[in-house]
């Protein structure tokens, strides 16, 4: 399902929020992460390991997502992201889930 | 995000939970984010947990609400869950073992009913808390689980001491610091990956106050407080408190194993500015948790009628007791002594209660600050770093008065 479909998903529970579908619903593609370009790389390249839900609690600066990017590879045995990905995925993290925390339910 | 965007998505997830519950929710509206409905406790990974709000659900992290843990104990239903790596599926307490080896003079493994049998068993109500416990406060943000007050309890342990275990194996003299590691496995799946492996000066090992447990309040360990077997070390970060219990090796050094290096549970050895980083060698071991107190009654945000309202908590000091906890509902001009418990045993948190009457109408704070046996009092301020860990400022609750 891409991102379209998860819209019309949203504007379909949105027309019957009293009461929620009682069969089984697809669950939203990048989980709680905030949609933007770059998600679904994010989303592809963290959550093999862990929950998406850790990315989406952090406020880091850009650099400080890039080291965590050494840490993974160093200390967990993340496979290195090659270009353009990387930047990719650092453009999200910086842009959403930077230190004012734009996307921080907390 | 915006507002309308966060109430789809926050509907989608309601969704998902009402359809597994195979009903709806009449109240779904009200339901904050993250909370996972107890009808959901009877599978998966917070079973025979309520109220607790996941943090992450792989690896699984959950704390609990503070009003959740007003009891004097801790009930297993409502103790916080830091998970580092997949947890064993399938336990068998009947054939589970513990290897102690390293630097001992007979090597030994020893079944759960060998250490029940052969050591000493007590039953103590221990305080464990996670050492970012209130990391959600630190400005500029730091990394990982973003606790806000729940990452604590104090529940009984049911255990041996593990000073009597070292001591029937002898320790070698050259034994300086434990090296403990568990049956859970790594995120990523490599079997050649430890998710955690911590652990303590030897000193702090044969203190006698650290358990080998093999019971939560009675009964056997919950699968995600670490059955069948696991370290309390009461006052020392929660990540001491090996779960999943399998080898503890004595070593000749400090343990360098998973998260005992770099900047996992080291704080700077001087004050920084927030958001200034110090480079690995300037880091230090976090050792003994400092005194820190919780309100636990009235909940944040509550509305009175009358202005004589109660107010309740703990308070806890790692290593020590607590002297006196004191109140304050005029943002600390005056303060108002607390009534205070002794702790049920060393390692135990105390209780504290007062009756406050609030002198008019309006809005309020609650603050509540500990001091402990050393003269340590709780901060007004986080002492940042790189980390977020040890914030232990006094926690305050809003209440207004109608």
């Amino acid at each position: 399902m891409g991102l379209l479909g998860i819209a019309i998903s949203f504007v379909l529970l949105a027309q019957e929020p009293e009461t929620p579908p009682a069969t089984t619903p697809q669950p939203a593609t990048f989980g709680v992460l905030h949609d933007a370009q770059g998600v679904a790389e994010t989303f592809a390249f963290c959550t093999p390991c862990h929950s998406e839900k850790i990315v989406a609690q952090q406020g880091l600066k850009r650099d400080d997502w890039d080291e965590l990017f050494d840490y993974m590879e160093d200390e967990h045995g993340m496979a290195p992201i090659s270009e353009p990905i990387r930047t990719r995925i650092l453009d999200y993290l910086a842009a959403h889930y930077g230190p004012d925390r734009p996307h921080f339910s907390d | 995000m915006n507002t309308r965007r966060r109430e789809l998505l926050k509907g989608t997830g309601i969704a998902i939970s009402a359809a597994a519950l195979g009903t709806s929710i009449p109240f779904w509206r009200n339901i904050p984010s993250g909370w996972i409905p107890a009808a959901h406790a009877e599978s998966g990974a917070l079973m025979n947990k309520e109220g607790l709000r996941l943090l992450s659900d792989r690896p699984v992290c959950a704390e609990t609400q503070a009003h959740m843990l007003d009891d004097a104990v801790t009930p297993t239903c409502r103790h916080f869950i830091r998970n580092n790596g997949t947890p064993p599926r399938q336990v068998d307490p009947r054939s589970w073992t513990l290897a102690i080896d390293g630097l001992v003079k007979t090597p030994r493994s020893f079944s759960i009913a060998q250490l029940r049998s052969e050591f000493e068993v007590v039953r103590q109500a221990l305080v464990i808390e996670c050492a970012g416990n209130g990391r959600a406060q630190f400005e500029p943000p730091t990394r990982g689980n973003q606790w806000t007050y729940g990452a604590v309890a104090c529940s009984r342990w049911t255990g041996i001491r593990l000073s009597d275990v070292l001591r029937s194996v002898g320790i070698g003299s050259q034994a300086v610091y434990t090296a403990h590691y568990g049956s859970d496995t790594h995120l990523s799946g490599d079997p050649a990956r430890h998710p955690i492996s911590r652990g303590i000066p030897i000193s702090k090992a044969m203190d006698g106050s650290v358990l080998i447990a093999f019971e939560q309040n009675d009964a056997p360990l919950h699968p995600m407080q670490g059955a069948p077997l696991r370290l309390v070390v009461p006052g020392w970060p929660g990540s001491c408190s090996h779960k999943w219990l399998t080898r503890i090796w004595v070593r000749d050094q400090t343990h360098d194993g998973a998260k005992m290096t770099g900047e996992s549970y080291r704080i700077p050895k001087y004050p920084v500015a927030p958001g200034q980083k110090l480079e690995d060698e300037e880091l230090q071991i976090i050792e003994r948790m400092p005194v820190k107190s919780l309100i636990t009654h009235p909940s944040n945000g509550v509305d009175f009628e009358a202005r004589d309202i109660q107010v309740r908590g703990h308070a806890w000091s790692g290593e020590r007791s607590i002297e006196r906890v004191d109140l304050s509902y005029d943002f600390g001009v005056t303060w108002h002594r607390a009534n205070l418990r002794d702790p049920e045993n060393p390692g135990a948190w105390q209780g504290f209660q007062r009756d406050l009457h609030l002198p008019s109408q309006g809005y309020y704070e609650i603050w509540a600050c500990a001091t402990d046996s050393a003269g340590e009092m709780q901060p007004h301020a986080i002492s940042w770093n790189q980390k977020g860990y040890l914030n232990n400022s006094m926690h305050r609750v809003a209440v207004r008065v109608a």
